[in-house]
């Protein structure tokens, strides 16, 4: 509990202190607000780590059952962590270059994290959709952050609308659910379901409305279409938050969810995520061929990498678990990485909304070659290249896949793979052998960019090369 | 908590509510001004507080009243960020159409 | 240092970046002098394996092996034998003399060149030393991102349609392959209860026969690609003829060896009853035909010098995968022979291609002619090439596709006889490009002031040269270290091994 007390507390101190102190006095305390939200993160840690140290594999409980902290919550919020952490390093660089600095900007993301908190821990349904609210609310207002400018508007309201209306869905899932089980701890639903029976159709009817509820929330196909937009409109280190915070603490969800209350249904929902799973796949693959928008480029792979990560819960042995969260901690770092270079190639002076073209890398290994360098490495991780850490989570789908005999699947899964390097390498071609772009703009990157950039190329490489230690820690998250 | 009334069976009122929430399920997909769309999403959300009010009176539960509370709580906090949010898109481009906000390239 | 020689080699190539990265890009002098004395060195330091290997000795020989992911039981488990030797020798070769012909060819972004190189040295050898099969698939992954750059940044005009297809076409075979590694894998947990990725650990492993079949058309899919066999062949003519010349030297002369030699090292002792069921074996035996025929063929009508020569790779390639196929003893000892001999006339041959496009810049073979009064050096080089590819006597070729021969004659007539066709037209369609090329009159003048082979230029035949005739005159030494391993690969497939 203390980590989400950290976040909402330095959260709601944040929050507010552009307004307590006045526009002119936060405007000169910016580095002090971005100091406070940086020591908010450091207190958070150290509350996680103390609780991984008190934990030692077992699992607490609190409020009689409401959240469960476990290895599986809180290697996810570690993940979360990290998310947050990168993009407030590059978040005030990014802020400056729009003239958009304020410090409801940084409450936001600690608040959307402390969100993320609750979806990890949460074991009762009013646990879960606060959480899910607090977070989702944070990002609407983080997506529109910027206000003169249209797409950020256009992707927050188009985020904002399809966000509540899956959070409506969820919400009614869960009150057909509690209405079954009489009950709103996942723990009862579980047993009522195991109990009850499956013709019921309030039953049946909450579990559909709580699993579309729930894809909409992962972006996987065919509730996929706010992420593209949302993704593209955003100020880009949200967009990076997004992609990877969000998507990270849904899938805690879903998985605690589909694991625990529906581990007994498994038979019922394998070949329908079987069908998500593919469709996300091809989906995701096929419209980002021909993407010219760098972010919402990565935002179909994204979707592809959702398939990904639910052919793990379709295999659902121990391997496929592992290698859920393996995958996920790897698409943490490196789709922080890649979009972190994307927001790296804004520069003061350009218009509003460009530098994040396909046209505008072009050239880049001329006039950045590190950055380059980088971003090729970030991009064979998405893909799943080794020596890179993308191979390692792809390497533990394919092998559960195979482990529980869905072969067509793994063909499936691994030429897609083929397809990914096609539109990621659209990328590489043109900043390794395209006509340096006529605005080309030099990156002036600032030092939280540059330390973001080591954390996430470190873990790209050394998750690649060497893994153990990043597997024994998805190990013990496993849900037993 | 009192029992409820013989006459109304309490299958009516859970498919009140699914109808209800249906309707909003439709104003969303169907409706084109956003205004509306937003309406139809407090409508299912109604909806939801409905079917968790019954659910509780059925099972003698107070766990179905405390959720419909939080769902309250969020419907206001959506209604707030929501509406300022539609209140830029309409101060930058004068329109509340969803089809007209096309400038994020599909 | 002799205990961790091998480690030595494989890494030396990524620590020469270090000093290339630090020379500044505008000192090209410096940068070409760095890379040429990282790769000379490594193919002093596999001199060393030469001496010291011995070819009596069963199995592998300079093995280290560490732990490097244990919960998921892949190791750093290196070693070669007599086939991983000579593929060595080659890479560290064929590597230095590619990157030696760059001198002057390349002046552009010389030390992304030169690193590429360098990386992509460490994987190529790495595919040849691994003896463990998540290692062996990471270094078989890393070869193809620094082709990538070479292909799409140096190349023809093609570069970038050519790249990519390269990339993605060899890709979508080898994470196929991966496939195939991992159900081995998990058969083999099955079956000892224990997950490892250990080569000789996994030859330990018996699957059904379905299983079998997955495993090995899995491998043979990311195989087949690679060398490249019909029908997989599409990406080879454009990639050979973009790539620069030390990319097309290098992926030639190494790169399609790395095919065949998974055939060898993993194929054949991995699912051995797949790969000698007499369907799989016919339907392989008739692909390599149909290549070694239909890629004569297409030699025969193209008028793009450099075309020809990938083309004639995919014909010469097709005699390898025979003599694999052949499954015995003469077939596969000629085969991987064979490979080491492609390689060496191949490597030439595009060198040529090279020397003549880098003073003329046409590879169109109208545009030549009685180049040989002109450059008589050069003609005297492309003529030995030429004679080793065509196997002539008393060169290499000769002694390859004679062994291969005598293997698939042994295993099946008709083979044999098909394949003789291809030899015959192999000396067709290369004498004929002489003939156009070197001899007659000088058809345009502009050739007449086109300047003889260099100093280095020399410094770069010879080698090739030597080993050429060396393997022709007096081969045993080379069929000496394939002898034991070559013996263990026939036994375990026909039968003997289970």
């Amino acid at each position: 509990m203390l980590p989400a007390l950290a976040l909402a507390s330095f959260g709601c101190v944040v929050l507010l202190l552009e307004f307590l102190l006045g526009k002119a006095r936060a405007a000169a305390a910016r580095q002090w607000i971005l100091g406070l939200s940086l020591t908010g993160l450091a207190v958070t840690a150290w509350t996680l780590w103390a609780q991984q140290q008190a934990l030692d594999g077992r699992r607490l409980t609190a409020f009689s059952g409401a959240i469960s902290v476990d290895g599986f919550a809180l290697f996810f919020n570690w993940i979360f962590l990290v998310a947050s952490l990168v993009t407030i390093l590059i978040s005030y660089r990014y802020l400056e270059i729009e003239g958009e600095e304020h410090a409801e900007y940084y409450g936001l993301i600690l608040l959307a994290q402390c969100g993320m908190y609750f979806l990890a821990t949460g074991t009762d349904l009013v646990t879960i959709f606060v959480g899910l609210e607090l977070m989702a609310l944070s990002f609407y207002i983080l997506v529109g952050f910027l206000r003169g400018e249209r797409r950020s508007n256009e992707a927050a309201l188009k985020y904002f609308l399809l966000g509540v209306f899956s959070s409506a869905l969820m919400a009614y899932g869960f009150s057909l659910l509690f209405g079954v089980a009489g009950s709103t701890r996942l723990k009862d639903i579980g047993t009522a379901i195991q109990a009850g029976d499956l013709h019921d159709p309030i039953l049946l009817m909450g579990l559909a409305v709580t699993t579309v509820a729930l894809l909409f929330k992962i972006s996987a196909v065919p509730f996929h279409m706010w992420a593209p937009d949302a993704y593209e409109g955003a100020p880009t280190p949200v967009t990076a938050f997004l992609s990877v915070g969000s998507k990270a603490a849904s899938f805690a969800l879903l998985l605690r969810f589909f694991l625990e209350p529906l581990g007994a249904l498994r038979d019922a929902w394998q070949p329908l995520l079987v069908a998500v799973a593919v469709l996300s796949m091809t989906a995701g693959n096929l419209a980002a061929i021909t993407q010219t928008n760098l972010k919402r480029l990565i935002a179909y792979s994204s979707i592809s990498h959702a398939g990904y990560m639910l052919l793990g819960l379709v295999a659902g042995n121990e391997t496929g678990l592992q290698g859920i969260a393996v995958y996920v901690l790897v698409y943490t770092f490196t789709n922080l990485g890649a979009l972190l270079v994307v927001a790296a190639l804004r520069s003061k002076g350009a218009g509003r909304g460009t530098e994040e073209d396909l046209n505008d890398i072009s050239g880049l290994a001329q006039r950045n070659p590190a950055y380059a360098a980088l971003m090729v490495v970030f991009l064979l991780s998405l893909a799943g290249l080794p020596p890179t850490a993308g191979f390692i989570g792809k390497y533990y789908i394919f092998l559960s896949l195979i482990q529980t005999g869905h072969t067509v699947l793994a063909v499936i899964a691994t030429l897609y793979v083929a397809v990914a390097i096609f539109y990621y390498f659209r990328i590489v071609k043109r900043m390794y052998m395209g006509e340096a772009a006529e605005r080309a703009s030099l990156i002036s990157s600032s030092l939280g960019v540059r330390v973001a950039l080591g954390i996430t190329t470190a873990a790209t490489i050394v998750i690649g090369l060497y893994p153990e230690p990043f597997l024994r820690f998805a190990e013990i998250s496993l849900l037993r | 908590m009192p029992a409820l009334p013989a006459a109304v069976p309490l299958s009516w009122y859970l498919t009140l509510s699914a109808f209800l929430f249906v309707l909003g399920v439709a104003g969303f997909l169907f409706r084109r001004n956003i205004i509306t769309v937003f309406m139809s999403i407090e409508l299912m959300l109604n909806a939801v507080n409905l079917t968790f009010i019954t659910f509780s009176y059925k099972l003698q539960q107070v766990d179905g009243h405390i959720f419909s509370f939080f769902v309250m709580v969020v419907a206001a906090a959506e209604a707030a960020v929501g509406l300022a949010i539609i209140l830029t898109v309409f101060k930058n481009r004068q329109t509340l159409e969803i089809d007209e906000l096309d400038s994020l390239k599909n | 240092m002799n205990g961790h020689l091998l480690s030595i080699l494989l890494f030396l190539p990524l620590a020469g970046l270090i000093p290339l990265l630090l020379i500044p890009s505008d000192q090209k002098r410096s940068l070409k002098l760095c890379a040429n004395a990282v790769m000379l060195a490594g193919f002093l330091l596999s001199l060393l394996l030469v001496f010291q290997f011995d070819a009596a000795a069963a199995g592998y020989q300079f093995t280290e092996n560490a732990p490097w992911i244990p919960s998921i039981g892949a190791s750093y488990n290196v070693g070669i034998d007599g086939i991983s030797l000579l593929l060595v020798m080659l890479t560290t070769l064929i590597g230095f003399l590619a990157t030696m012909s760059s001198w002057s060819a390349v002046e552009d972004r010389l030390k992304e060149y030169y690193a590429l190189f360098l990386i992509l040295q460490t994987g190529m050898l790495g595919v040849f030393i691994s003896l463990d099969l998540f290692l062996f698939y990471v270094f078989w992954e890393v070869v193809l991102i620094p082709m990538y750059f070479i292909i799409g940044i140096w190349g023809g005009p093609r570069r970038l349609y050519a790249a990519i297809k390269f990339f993605v076409y060899t890709l979508a075979g080898s994470v196929l392959m991966l496939l195939g590694i991992l159900t081995l894998y998990f058969q083999h947990a099955q079956e000892y209860n224990v997950y490892t990725f250990d080569l000789a650990r996994l030859l330990n492993t018996h699957m059904a026969m379905g299983a079998e079949q997955f495993v090995f058309w899995t491998l043979f899919l990311g195989f087949a690609i690679k060398v490249p066999m019909f029908p997989f062949h599409t990406w080879l003519p454009d990639a050979h003829v973009e790539a620069p010349t030390a990319g097309s030297v290098v992926l030639a002369g190494v790169m399609l060896k790395m095919g065949a030699y998974g055939f060898v090292r993993f194929s054949l002792p991995l699912a051995p009853h797949a790969a000698s069921e007499p369907w799989v074996v016919n339907t392989i035996a008739t692909l390599s035909i149909v290549a070694i025929l239909y890629g004569a063929l297409v030699c025969l009508m193209q008028k793009d010098w450099k075309r020809l020569v990938a083309y004639s790779s995919v014909s010469h390639m097709g005699f390898v995968t025979l003599g694999i196929f052949a499954l015995n003893y003469n077939g596969i000892a000629g085969g991987m022979l064979q490979q080491i001999n492609h390689g060496i006339s191949t490597g030439m041959l595009f060198l040529i291609v090279g020397v003549v496009y880098e003073r003329r810049h046409s590879r169109e073979i109208s545009a030549y002619g009685g180049l040989a009064h002109v450059m008589p050096n050069l003609a005297v080089v492309f003529a030995i090439a030429m004679w080793s590819s065509a196997a002539l006597p008393l060169l290499n070729g000769f002694i390859g596709e004679f062994t291969i021969l005598a293997g698939a004659f042994a295993a099946n007539k008709l083979w044999a006889v098909l394949a003789s066709l291809g030899v015959i037209l192999a000396a067709a369609y290369l004498l004929w490009l002489y003939q156009r090329t070197m001899l007659g009159e000088v058809t345009h003048e502009i050739n007449r002031k086109l300047r003889d082979l260099s100093l280095r230029e020399w410094a770069i035949f010879l080698p090739l040269i030597a080993w050429a005739v060396w393997i022709g005159v007096y081969p045993k030494p080379h069929f000496d270290v394939l002898d034991k391993p070559v013996r263990a690969i026939v036994e375990r497939v026909t039968g003997g091994a289970r």
